[in-house]
């Protein structure tokens, strides 16, 4: 037998060249694994406001290696209340999305098609003023509409519109929340926020605060609900978070809010559980008002809403015995029936019969900060009056607003003037009106489309040039004050530079303003005008404290009560807080809310109402791709008992097909609705191809949407639609 | 001076969470978790028939247990655990045979398939070791998550968990999660 | 339900593994027993080893592939922890394929050694330095794999048996499931392979060899299935949860038809059947080459199954507590 014997030095020398061997693959491990990462020296703390969504929360954001890395709350905003939402911390995906639009383009094939030619900036504004002046030849300057949404460079696009000399300003509101505002401006002179972080009853009706996220209303009323043990009724079709949280839900049948609330004045006013004295000292029309509520009784109300009589006689009492902390929340996005705004006003009315005004947990009418302003050259006003005619058919509506369906409507008549020209900022027409059909029309009709935005929205696919805008962490914008509760003053600065070819809107209003001559209305640069601002803050230093820490807020206790002292005047006709409102007489309406019961959808067919999640803003957020993980595709909420009846099963495809259009989208079978309504969100089922993560994915309500609106306030009414649901 | 031994955990106020995914999102900036992954989620339990109905949400992450499982079984020590309880990954040793994925009672870790190693939520021990708060717990609107050090008796999870009913989730394993639930 | 993490690869490995813990085990066991002082499972033997070694490096081989990161794998050598089925796992698996190469080596004629040696350039002299007859270690490295290859076989159900967050497998009963299905797989693997050689047919007695062994660990494999479902069902609802996905769950028809009935059952029926007339009748073993063939198959296939519904079936085990995992 032999045996093995090594020879030492050969081993060692084998053994020494294998572990070599394998340290040699170590080290490259370690180099593959090395994360990109730059040391702590490289980190920079920025503050800045978020604009995501509307809420304006103060963010930091930290930048290492001139990446932006993360977005953290700033504790110092008490509106934003020191957190930061899903799409306040994917806002980094906003400004690193692959899809962005990376420099101007001109279309190239037919609109919609989707060929475009990357251009320089000159080029595009060349041929955009070229086509705004040639308009201007033709039609006047008044044959330019310029529609926009708010955010704090918009007034830059506006004020080009207005300089430009068009009356055609329009802006969202009429798409959202003017019913509520128009309601309770009429009834107080102004619209108050909601002291949620102190009330003891809320009654919230169809505002799903929980998934709707205003600050600081969401915050304040989960702590209130779940630590200060406030009590939560909230009324919806749908059995959202927001339901699930409050103590009482009840699946109102929709569009009998104003029977609800109507029946509780009923209640109230009979039971002699209102605030005589605050009745008597600050509102008018009381005595109408009891005799006007007489008929709306509570088992009245009961076979209008569907909700058990004895509910709203209990809730009624409940709601009142809190006094001046009980609140029935207004709502916000308050775009739903064609009597919106006079329920809202019916809402204004309850609220302020139990005297919750200006009280800590009441309505508080909001309290703002002094800032300085940059003055500029004024240009004239513009000679043609608007062609939506809202001075003449919604008189009451605020004019610089304008009625964005009315206006559509008379767009696509050509009456009482043509527009064929038609310049967007940070708004999606085509899929935040109703009934898509007549958005694409009224495309057709313009000889000129030009869109600003910071990503290709559906109505960017559809224009003829596109100017990208900067994402917000990309740019200075002017400072703002946020009035509220708590009203703070924020500063939004530059977090990176523009990683792609984008402007901020200042200029690219100077870019086109320069071509239109225009140039001296625009001659200033956004360090100028944000100079100006800081000049009359309220803070010392103010320049060096906004930059350094991007908010500033009083502190202390906010002040109730400093609109109720007998000498107080009111912002009404008539000094007082209008419950009979004189006014809305005069225009031809009723002084007081008068019930119409709403029209119900044939017995086959559904009501599709609208809603939010979350973590995404309308229809604008859906392609960022850490949140569209939450939700790769949209679907249509159906409640199992029809569902069955259809034959429809939970994710079969479904037709969903109203008056003006059809959409094929994924079935939910759920039993958190009711049986005679559907539900789908906004913000899919995109035209345009750089949404790449919903294009041709799920589908968008705004082609099934039809057209409707209140006739007061000439806010959209989304709620109106009927479909019907069949197995695609 | 001994360095006073610190135990940190989460106590996790689920009534309030509204299932915003804030924290889902700020965890995946903070810690470059790749699309696909999560390193949290919120548990949702949806029962009852039309109108009687409710929903919960539950946020979840790992448990960062007395006992960690995963580490137990971690063939070559990658999984490991700090004198503060937190649990972490050391991406260089992984080999990514997954065997900790499987031992976690909790489905609390991910493979990152680009880097071929097992991932999870690391307590942002980054922010935690300069004196911050963990990202879910800073970003979150209801303030759900609570984050402090168990052994100091001055912090709040201290007095929240010898004032109130709190439950953890599966303790019949025996890993001792660290994750508290109030009731 | 809960993630796969663990697939095919796995599954395919633990067989292998399994099976060539079983050729290993029936190899020595074959050597070791005499009759009337002769070696007449010989021929059993040197077909069980130069079996043995090959499935568990193919096997080896896949379970690298599967890690994340292959070229890792050595640092599974670079630690021992008591506390980890894989860390003990490995090293087990590692000296038990080493040793079964070199058992391999052992029962390799004069011949067959030369022809290979032929195959090495002659300037490796190192190499050529190993071309020696160790077989007469042959019984020492049967005693000294016995309980690597009992190691292999069992380590797979601990694998699997100790974590507590899977109840379909957290039952100290999946180790020996594991292990007799391996020593059942390993003896029906060898089983096959002499049938199918046709230059050197299988004898009668070689034959009764496997069949008997088959039948002895396929019937410890239903000693342990049989408490396995019974204690299970009598266990806490996690447990009995676990069970379902076999009792009327996704698994149930695999498990009932294609492993016990087709893979344990089936096998186990014919091999009784043709050591009936030798164990009760005292007549001659039937040995008929076609049964023996479908019985092994069987067997073979019955491996496979066993170790592909546990490795599936418990990864959805969990705990469900009455959250569901959603995004």
């Amino acid at each position: 037998m032999g045996t093995i014997r090594m020879d030492r030095r050969l081993f060692l020398k084998t053994a020494g060249a294998t572990a070599g061997a394998v340290a040699a693959t170590q080290v490259g491990c370690l180099k593959y694994f090395k994360k990109g990462r730059s040391s702590a020296a490289d980190s920079r703390e920025i503050p800045t406001t978020c604009e995501l969504c509307p809420n304006k929360c103060s963010a930091i954001a930290v930048v290492e290696g001139g990446l932006i890395h993360k977005l953290n709350p700033n504790p110092e905003n008490p509106k934003s209340r020191d957190m930061l939402c899903a799409r306040g911390n994917a806002a980094i995906k906003q400004v690193y999305d692959p899809d962005r639009i990376k420099q101007p383009m001109i279309r190239v094939g037919a609109r919609g098609e989707g060929k475009w030619k990357p251009v320089s900036w000159d080029e595009a504004f060349d041929f955009a003023a070229k086509k705004l002046s040639e308009t201007k030849d033709k039609y006047g300057p008044q044959g330019t509409l310029w529609s926009s949404t708010e955010g704090f460079q918009e007034k830059f696009f506006v004020n080009l519109g207005q300089a430009f000399g068009s009356p055609n300003i329009v802006r969202h509101p009429t798409l959202c929340l003017a019913s509520v505002n128009l309601a309770y401006g009429t009834t107080f002179g102004t619209v108050p926020s909601f002291d949620l972080l102190n009330s003891k009853y809320v009654i919230m009706a169809g505002a799903n605060r929980f998934e709707s996220i205003i600050t600081p209303d969401t915050m304040d009323l989960i702590g209130s609900v779940m630590e200060r043990k406030a009590k939560l009724v909230y009324l919806d079709p749908r059995f959202t978070v927001t339901a699930a949280k409050a103590d009482e839900w009840y699946p109102i049948k929709p569009g009998t809010d104003m029977a609800f609330i109507l029946a509780m004045i009923n209640v109230i006013i009979a039971e002699n559980r209102y605030s005589k004295d605050f009745v008597s000292a600050y509102t008018l029309g009381f005595e109408q008002l009891a005799e006007h509520v007489k008929p709306y009784t509570p088992e009245w109300a009961e076979k209008e809403t569907e909700i058990p009589a004895r509910d709203i006689v209990r809730i009624a009492r409940e709601f009142a015995d809190a006094g001046a902390r009980a609140l029935y929340y207004s709502g916000r996005r308050s775009s739903w029936y064609q009597n919106d705004f006079q329920m809202r006003r019916a809402q204004a009315i309850l609220n302020a019969i139990v005297g919750n005004w200006d009280q800590m947990g009441g309505m508080v009418p909001n309290s703002t900060l002094p800032k300085g302003e940059f003055l500029f050259m004024p240009w004239d006003e513009p000679k043609a009056p608007r062609v939506d005619e809202v001075k003449t058919e919604f008189p009451l509506a605020a004019a610089s607003d304008g009625v964005y369906l009315k206006l559509r409507e008379n767009v696509l008549a050509n009456k009482p003037y043509p527009i064929k020209a038609w310049m967007v900022y940070k708004q999606d027409p085509m899929n935040a009106l109703p009934d898509q059909s007549k958005t694409l029309k009224m495309i057709e009709q313009m000889d000129f489309i030009g869109v600003i935005d910071v990503q290709m929205s559906d109505m960017a696919w559809y224009a003829d040039v596109v100017f990208p805008e900067s994402a917000y962490l990309e740019r200075t914008d002017p400072v703002e004050v946020m009035p509220g509760i708590w009203p703070a003053v924020v500063y939004r600065q530059q977090v990176v530079k523009p990683i792609h070819d984008t402007k901020p809107n200042l200029e690219i209003s100077q870019g086109l303003a320069k071509r239109l001559g225009l140039s001296d209305y625009f001659d200033y640069t956004i360090d100028q005008w944000v100079e100006a601002e800081f000049k009359d803050l309220p803070i010392p230093m103010a320049a060096e404290h906004m930059k350094k820490h991007g908010v500033w807020a009083a502190s202390g206790q906010p002040k109730y009560g400093a609109t109720l002292t007998p000498d107080h005047r009111f912002v009404t006709k008539s000094g007082k807080i209008e419950i009979y409102s004189d006014r809305l007489k005069d225009a031809g309406y009723d002084p007081l809310p008068v019930y119409t019961p709403p029209v119900q959808p044939p017995s086959d067919r559904f009501r599709l109402i609208l809603g939010r999640v979350g973590y995404f803003t309308h229809a604008n957020q859906s392609n960022n791709v850490w949140l569209h993980e939450f939700m790769p595709e949209n679907d249509l909420w159906i409640n199992p008992v029809p569902a069955g009846r259809l034959g429809i099963k939970n994710g079969d495809y479904v037709n969903v097909a109203s008056s003006v259009g059809t959409v094929k989208i994924k079935a939910r079978v759920t039993e958190e609705i009711r049986p005679d309504c559907v539900f789908m969100l906004h913000g899919f089922g995109k035209k345009s191809k750089m949404q790449s993560l919903v294009y041709n994915v799920g589908a968008s309500d705004a082609v099934i949407l039809e057209t409707a609106w209140d006739k007061v306030s000439g806010n959209a009414a989304f709620h109106e639609t009927f479909v019907k649901v069949s197995n695609a | 001076m001994a360095m006073k031994k610190k135990r940190y955990a989460l106590v996790i106020d689920s009534r309030k969470c509204i299932n915003c995914k804030a924290c889902v999102v700020a965890c995946k900036a903070e810690n470059e978790v790749p699309v696909g992954n999560f390193r949290n989620r919120i548990n949702e339990e949806r029962k009852g028939e039309f109108p009687k109905l409710s929903i919960n949400f539950e946020p979840e992450q790992c448990h960062h247990c007395e006992e960690p499982s995963c580490v137990r079984v971690c063939p070559t020590g990658a999984s490991w655990q700090r004198k503060d309880g937190i649990v972490l990954v050391n991406y260089d040793e992984c080999i990514g045979c997954r065997y900790c994925m499987i031992a976690c009672p909790y489905d609390a870790r991910y493979f990152n398939e680009e880097q071929g190693v097992v991932d999870k939520c690391t307590l942002c021990s980054h922010r935690v070791d300069r004196g911050d708060v963990p990202a879910c717990v800073e970003t979150c609107p209801s303030k759900v998550r609570i984050f402090g050090d168990l052994e100091d008796p001055k912090s709040r999870i201290h007095e929240l968990l010898s004032t109130r009913r709190y439950k953890v989730k599966e303790p019949q394993t025996g890993n001792g999660p660290q994750l508290y639930y109030l009731l | 339900m809960h993630e796969t993490n663990w697939g095919l690869l796995i599954v395919i490995y633990l067989f292998l593994g399994g099976l060539s813990a079983g050729l290993f085990f029936a190899a020595g066991l074959a050597n070791y027993l005499r009759v009337d002082d002769k070696p007449i499972y010989a021929r059993v033997a040197r077909m069980g080893a130069l079996l043995a070694p090959w499935p568990v490096a193919i096997g080896s081989g896949l379970l690298i592939l599967d890690l994340g990161n292959w070229y890792r794998f050595y640092k599974l050598f670079m630690h021992f922890r008591w506390e980890s089925p894989m860390s003990i796992g490995s090293w087990l698996l590692t000296i038990f394929t080493l040793l079964s190469f070199v058992y391999l080596f052992a029962w390799l004629t004069e011949a067959e050694r030369t022809w290979i040696f032929a195959k090495v350039p002659a300037s490796w002299k190192l190499v050529h330095r190993l071309n020696v007859d160790i077989s007469s270690w042959r019984e020492t490295l049967a005693m000294i794999g016995f309980p690597f290859s009992i190691g292999v076989g069992i380590y797979t159900g601990v694998l699997l048996g100790a974590v507590s967050a899977r109840p379909f497998w957290n039952t100290n009963l999946v180790a020996q499931m594991f292990l007799f299905s391996a020593l059942s797989s390993g003896a029906a693997a060898l089983l096959f392979a002499m049938l199918m050689d046709r230059k050197n047919p299988i004898e009668k007695h070689e034959t009764k060899f496997l069949v008997t062994l088959d039948v002895v660990f396929i019937s410890l494999e239903l000693f342990i299935i049989l408490p396995y479902l019974i204690h299970g069902e009598l266990s806490t609802q996690a447990v009995k949860a676990a069970l379902g996905l076999i009792l009327g769950g996704p698994f149930t028809f695999i498990f009932w038809g294609p492993f016990l009935v087709l893979g344990l059952l089936a096998p186990l029926g014919i091999e009784v059947y043709e050591l009936f007339p030798a164990i009760f009748k005292g007549r001659e073993f039937h040995g008929s080459r076609n049964l023996a063939l479908a019985a092994a198959s069987l067997v073979l296939i019955g491996g496979f199954l066993l170790r592909y519904i546990f490795v599936y079936a418990g990864q959805m085990s969990g705990f469900h507590s009455k959250m569901g995992l959603l995004q």
